[in-house]
């Protein structure tokens, strides 16, 4: 009974910060309805037992691409960003592909619910700890090489970021 | 139609997670199809990328695995490179058009 | 749904809606007389020099692409804190490997004079 009241709290938020991400003309605005959509899936998460991905969402989504957003929001020039149009001259079009999209996955859901056949839920070896505990093991042990990957993938980050905004100096 | 009883159950089930992902994912493919300035063509993927990490961890969950949970840090991780980059190709594509209308940047070379 | 959250969430609950609640409230209750003077922003009595949304330069800009970055590595350091003792020598060669590429990037942001306020 409280979980679902506090799915349907979160759940809430999430979809009407989207909707306003999507509706809203200022850019600055956007941003600030995107951070409450992040916020709402971040209580979702941790209704799912996901503690490290909500602490994950809220420090670097919420915390660092976020504000990496709003700091770009405010290197071009705004008023000017403002003036210029903010929706497609064929919006229609665009919401009723979008719209399409969710009505065919609405009904294969609808079709399909009872043929869903998960796997039987692996009963892990007991581990002791939480999420983050359990996290660590796998993550270290069974995903090794793409750990080391993300290592090099930040490098290309750094690299290309520095690269592009260096250049306006 | 589900009666209140079942609306207010006892345990989420893990399809509402699933309905919900696919809300917020053709919310943000509506907004990447409808708008014009970049950065909120932006915004809009990173909401779609939101949705795809919550059906993530709602299966994760249900199958009591924690693989789930690593794709999406995973997925999280490339997001700030993304953006990282993204936005400062943005920056400098604003700089040499002073417009963030994506029409408007039809060519790749000036 | 673990149980242990139940005040948090009643917590976080209470505080998104009281600010809206209140908000809504006074809206009704105070009086409206807006005056150019009243709507400016207000920094402790000195005239505003100019508006907030502004162009700022792109340094900050740097500073924030280094900043989410590092913050990335740090996450990645956090699992691997709580299981120190269990990983071992192989988790210390792992996140040496990890470390030694991104202070790489580090190094050549350096040289290339990213992090100089010039």
């Amino acid at each position: 009974m409280t979980e679902t009241v506090f799915f349907y709290c979160f759940a809430a938020l999430a979809v009407a910060g989207a909707i306003l991400t999507v509706t809203m003309r200022n850019a600055v605005h956007c941003a600030i309805s995107l951070i409450a959509s992040l916020g709402g899936v971040a209580g979702l998460y941790l209704m799912l037992h996901a503690e490290f991905l909500f602490a994950v969402q809220i420090v670097l989504y919420i915390g660092g691409i976020m504000v990496l957003f709003l700091f770009v929001i405010m290197l071009v020039n705004l008023e000017a960003a403002a003036r210029e149009r903010q929706f497609h001259r064929s919006w229609v079009g665009g919401l009723l592909c979008a719209g399409g999209t969710g009505a065919m996955l609405a009904w294969f859901w609808l079709r399909g619910a009872g043929t869903l056949r998960l796997p039987p839920a692996v009963q892990p070896t007991p581990r002791e700890g939480g999420n983050v505990e359990s996290l660590a093991m796998v993550l270290f042990r069974d995903y090794l090489v793409p750990f080391e990957l993300a290592s090099l993938l930040l490098l290309v980050a750094i690299v290309g970021g520095v690269m592009m905004a260096k250049k306006r100096i | 139609m589900p009666d209140l009883a079942q609306l207010l159950a006892a345990e989420v089930p893990l399809s509402w997670y699933l309905i919900l992902s696919v809300i917020l994912f053709v919310i943000g493919a509506a907004g990447f199809l409808i708008r014009r300035n970049i950065i909120t063509v932006f915004m809009c993927i990173e909401l779609m990328l939101n949705a795809v990490n919550l059906s993530f961890i709602a299966f994760s969950h249900k199958l009591k695995m924690v693989d789930g949970h690593i794709y999406s840090f995973f997925v999280m991780v490339v997001a700030a490179a993304e953006a990282a980059v993204g936005l400062a190709i943005i920056l400098t594509v604003f700089k040499n058009r002073e417009t963030l209308e994506i029409d408007e940047v039809s060519s790749l070379k000036l | 749904m673990p149980e242990g959250y139940l005040p948090i969430f009643i917590f976080l609950i209470c505080a998104i809606l009281f600010p809206l609640v209140l908000l809504a409230i006074f809206r009704y209750l105070r009086p409206s007389l807006p005056i150019p003077v009243k709507l400016e922003a207000y920094e402790c009595g000195i005239r505003a020099a100019s508006n907030a949304r502004g162009r700022y330069t792109v340094r900050f800009y740097i500073v924030a692409i280094l900043f989410v970055v590092f913050d990335v590595e740090t996450i990645f350091l956090f699992p691997w804190a709580v299981r120190f003792r269990q990983l071992a020598w192989f988790g210390v060669a792992e996140v040496a490997v990890f470390l030694s590429i991104l202070i790489v990037g580090y190094i050549w942001a350096y040289k290339k004079g990213a992090l100089e306020w010039v």
